[in-house]
């Protein structure tokens, strides 16, 4: 029995000396492994009486358990110590840079022809899309224009032959549409237009537009701004309200422009931001429509005007220039 | 247009201030462009709708401002000129207009033409007070007589031209089309030569004005003009328009004839502009009695139905009878309400409004569309969504983006470019801005190295997606196009950064071979019957499709000569696609193939072989060779050195094995190796 006192005692001094997760690994063996001299004593179990056996197993077992607990407390402790010592060596520089991985820059126009999709798919839109070099009739006659009318002097427009000219406005899609579909109709496009005007911050003689347009029974005004207003909203935040102004386009009836404000954009000015209203009934009728039981609404913008507005972009150009320290500003 | 606040404070009496005036007239329509303040006194820059040609004047604005201010008061000059001045007070002489001359209309396109003489005239300067006026309108003070028209124009909307009656042969006025080669000085001193298409104002022999855009030199009133011929008129709006383009003259008066002139105002005018003479020049003023009016045939007042409750339908806002007819009745029309669908009188001064419609947005403009509730659509709704060719068109922009290249759009019109895709086909604009963009574009490619160009020539992969435009046999041929130019490292340059690859034409293969196995198209590349000029003539690849019977686009390395003309580094790599080509074919479905749980065996081979010999050789004798077992195969490697004979290298290629249900021994996969190895012998290929 005192060799046994003595073996745990002995022991469990050596735990608490040792200096490492090492040496508690060989203590471990010394004393607890196969050979271990607390294993061994068990061997000379046999040797005892039988009436001895219990007690002094007993013992054995106690002491056993009373070693490894001390061995795994003390591990804990000298585990700690070390890891934090590898954990310390092994720091890395955490301000040099990430490596990028290859990744495409979408342009900032089609960033935000998608976000004009989304929005409009998501209210029951079908994306459709119709000719950059268009027939003169799409363009104008289509549209109501009056033969030779001063409201085309507004669209100086490029001409390819007496026929055949660059979309002064992507309205153009509505003649298309109305020869080939049936109300109920939703639809709208994002394309490129053309103006033979001179190139300055403002100006462009190609530039992009957004043109919407439904029809149904009983199509109003009112559901004309509450489009525009749901579109605004998501184009320029939830505060955004919509306006409309009295305007001439000869191919809506009232025909008005869209201006919207916000108080966080703008300084809570109005903005105007595109023409809209109701389809001209003559239009309808031209494409026997029947104009008495339907009804609809059109609206067009220039998509520039929607990054120039929401992020201060005041320079038309840059857009078709294809800058990158213009376009990585806007990493979609 | 710029309107003095003077003019129109002496038609209608407002508590408003002149801003508060424009943003009323913008909000009725009639945009405020900027307040300038001339002499200390307000004037009114004002956008006029091209359909309203009514409102280019005082008293059209001053209507405007009646309808919409419930607070504004008509002026006693206004009631006057709702009355067309016919209470004048001036003295006549008792020789008549008539007795002095003789006005004849010999063309459809002067739909009325007056006039009324003035005797023994002095036409010195103006007086002051209207001097002033015509210099805060943008106008230069000329002559009384001059600037007396000038200002009825402003006020009144009705262009006046005085004639130096003296000067007119036989002192009579012949309203006619233009006889071919006819000359004509106008008064800002050019020569025109006429066509018979234009419309002019003739004496006795010649022409003397162009009508209804500017007079005549040598008929001009002058300080020495003794007797002067006051024309008032109305002619044809696409008659002044098209003449007015043709002589390359815009006049304040071809302006408004071009945007319609009230026909029922001409004799007003000119009573009005008596008037204001009589006033200025006080009893020695001669103005002979009456005046010519000839009208062949007078406008008809035209009807209109409204209903009130299609109004509501259409405005979406709700809306009181009273306020209807209010808005109606302040602008001039007259409303009987006698029956459920109202008729509403049209003034002659409105031809803008000739259907329900337009009576419709007449009540909404001026009840304000601000009442107007915002309401989402409902009822049925389409499928939305995007859908066939464009859907496509979209899925390889994404693909694109995912495989890390840069967008950009550059512009359709340009000049004439190295990269052009033919030099036979281009699209020309017949007036173009400047000769810099007189072509529509036929490639992306131009746009691409003008890119590459801008952002320094290293390591770009940029592609663009848009129209392009050919002259076809029959038909100019306006279709989407995919381009790409890639040059330099793949990878960004990085600190922790081993060698970089560099694009080249196989990187730009896989690119083509991902988008279009997103696509689900199956596509070979082969050398192009016909090599496209702008490539490495054996660094390009045709994009075939349908069994190598489709092209659908090429790609390859740029052309050694053309990158040294546009300044591109020797290895970039460009590539073309027809997105519309790519469109005609029908994409195969994704189709799920089990996954076996049985184990896979690999085994390598390396080759030797003559580098004449096409890898595609080779994949399709290792492909015959093992058949069914041989799951997939890549080249891992590919070595050429001194340790090889000439034109020889070394392809290290993966074979990998795997039988559906069935675990492959080791024996197996050798034997089938082998197999791949002995066929490939029959290529020259030794094992290494």
């Amino acid at each position: 029995m005192v060799t046994l006192e003595h073996i745990e005692q002995s022991a469990l001094a050596a735990i608490d000396e040792a200096a490492n997760t090492s040496v508690l690994r060989d203590l471990e063996l010394k004393y607890l492994g196969k050979s271990g001299e607390i294993t061994l004593l068990m061997r000379d179990l046999g040797k005892l009486s039988a009436e001895d056996r219990p007690a002094f197993g007993k013992a054995i077992n106690d002491a056993r358990a009373r070693v490894e607990r001390h061995l795994e407390a003390r591990r804990a402790v000298l585990k700690a110590g070390e890891q934090a010592e590898q954990f310390a060596s092994e720091a890395i520089d955490l301000t040099l840079p990430g490596r990028a991985p290859r990744w495409g820059q979408p342009h900032i126009l089609s960033q935000t022809t998608q976000r004009i999709k989304q929005t409009f798919i998501g209210m029951g839109f079908e994306y459709l899309e119709s000719p950059e070099l268009e027939e003169f009739r799409y363009n104008f006659d289509a549209l109501n224009y009056p033969p030779d009318h001063p409201a085309m002097d507004e669209q100086d427009t490029f001409y390819v032959t007496d026929t055949l000219l660059l979309r002064t406005q992507c309205t153009a899609l509505q003649g298309h549409v109305f020869e080939t579909r049936k109300p109920p109709l939703r639809c709208f496009t994002v394309g490129r237009t053309f103006r033979n005007e001179a190139v300055d911050r403002t100006h462009s003689h190609t530039f992009h537009q957004v043109d919407a347009f439904m029809i149904d029974e009983g199509v109003s005004m009112a559901h004309l701004k509450g489009t525009l207003g749901a579109f605004a909203r998501a184009m320029f935040g939830d505060e955004v309200k919509v306006r409309f102004r009295p305007d001439f386009f000869p191919f809506v009836e009232p025909g008005v422009d869209y201006a919207i404000s916000t108080p966080k954009l703008f300084g809570g000015r109005w903005v105007e931001l595109g023409g809209a209203g109701l389809i001209h009934p003559n239009i309808l009728e031209a494409y026997g429509i029947d104009s008495e039981r339907y009804s609809g609404w059109a609206f067009g913008l220039g998509v520039e005007r929607i990054p120039m507005m929401a992020y201060g972009v005041d320079d038309l150009r840059y857009f078709l220039e294809n800058d990158r320290r213009f376009l990585s500003q806007f990493p979609g | 247009m710029k309107l003095p606040m003077s003019m129109i404070l002496s038609l209608v009496e407002t508590r408003l201030s002149p801003q508060e005036v424009g943003d009323l007239l913008t909000m009725a329509g009639f945009e405020l462009e900027g307040i300038e303040s001339d002499e200390a006194e307000a004037v009114l820059d004002l956008k006029v709708m091209a359909n309203r040609g009514d409102a280019l004047s005082a008293m059209g604005m001053a209507r405007e401002i009646l309808a919409k201010d419930a607070s504004a008061q008509p002026t006693e000059l206004y009631r006057r000129a709702t009355g067309r001045f016919e209470s004048r007070s001036f003295p006549e002489t008792s020789l008549t207009t008539s007795e002095i001359t003789r006005v004849e209309i010999a063309t459809p396109n002067c739909t009325r033409y007056a006039a009324r003489c003035f005797r023994n005239v002095q036409n010195g300067p103006s007086p002051e007070w209207l001097q002033k006026i015509l210099r805060q309108a943008g106008m230069r003070p000329i002559s009384l007589f001059v600037d007396l028209t000038n200002y009825i124009l402003l006020e009144l909307g009705q262009p006046l031209h005085a004639f130096d009656h003296d000067r007119l042969v036989e002192g009579r006025i012949v309203v006619r089309q233009a006889r071919e080669g006819e000359k004509l000085r106008t008064l800002d001193g050019v020569d025109h030569t006429l066509r018979p298409h234009q419309m002019v104002i003739a004496d006795a022999e010649r022409p003397v004005a162009a009508a209804g855009i500017m007079g005549g030199e040598e008929t001009e009133v002058s300080d020495s003009t003794r007797n002067v011929l006051l024309e008032s008129a109305h002619f044809a709006p696409s008659s002044v328009r098209r003449t007015r383009k043709d002589l390359g003259l815009n006049t304040e008066a071809s302006y408004r004839f071009e945007r319609w002139v009230d026909p029922d105002g001409v004799v007003a005018a000119l009573d009005r502009f008596a008037e204001l003479y009589a006033e200025i020049v006080g009893p020695s003023a001669e103005i002979a009695a009456g005046g010519i009016d000839l009208y062949p045939s007078p406008a008809r007042s035209i009807q209109i139905p409204f209903r009130l409750d299609r109004c509501r339908t259409l405005l979406g806002m709700e809306l009181q009878p009273d306020e209807a007819e209010t808005a109606l009745t302040r602008l001039g029309m007259a409303v009987d309400r006698s029956q459920e669908s109202w008729s509403v009188s049209i003034p002659s001064w409105r031809p803008d409004v000739v259907r329900e419609i337009d009576l419709i947005e007449e009540v909404g403009r001026v009840c304000g569309y601000d009442r107007i509730p915002e309401k989402l659509p409902q009822g049925s709704t389409p499928l939305g969504g995007t859908f066939g060719p464009l859907r496509l068109i979209e899925q390889t922009r994404e693909v694109m983006l995912r495989a890390g290249f840069d967008e950009i759009v550059s512009h359709s019109l340009r000049d004439r470019h190295p990269f052009d895709f033919t030099s036979d086909w281009r699209v020309e604009v017949r007036n173009p801005h400047s000769p810099e963009m007189r072509m529509l574009r036929d490639s992306l490619l131009p746009g691409l190295a003008d890119a590459a160009h801008r952002n320094g020539l290293r390591d770009l992969h940029l592609f663009e997606i848009g129209k392009v435009f050919v002259q076809g046999d029959y038909q100019i041929d306006e279709s989407p196009e995919l381009a790409i130019l890639s040059t330099g490292s793949l990878d960004q340059p990085h600190w922790a950064g081993k060698e970089l690859v560099q694009a080249d034409f196989y990187s730009m293969k896989g690119v083509l071979e991902r988008l279009l196995a997103t696509l689900g198209l199956h596509a070979e590349y082969l050398p192009p019957n016909d090599p496209d000029r702008r490539l490495h003539p054996t660094r390009q690849a045709g994009i075939l499709l349908d069994g190598g019977k489709l092209w659908a686009g090429t790609f390859g390395q740029i052309h050694p000569d053309l990158a040294e003309e546009l300044g591109l580094p020797l290895g970039t790599i460009l590539a073309e696609v027809d997105l519309l080509v790519l469109a005609t074919e029908v994409p195969a479905e994704p189709r799920l193939h089990d996954i076996s749980r049985n184990p896979s065996i690999r085994r390598d081979i390396a080759v030797v072989v003559e580098k004449s010999v096409p890898y595609r050789d080779i994949e399709k004798r290792i492909e015959g060779a093992c058949g069914q077992i041989l799951e997939k195969h890549w080249l891992f490697d590919v070595y050429e050195g001194p340790s090889l004979p000439e034109r020889h290298h070394s392809l290290a290629i993966a074979l990998q094995f795997r039988k559906p249900g069935e675990n492959l021994t080791d024996e197996e996969a050798n034997q089938v190796r082998d197999r791949a190895v002995e066929a490939l012998a029959e290529l020259g290929a030794k094992l290494r």
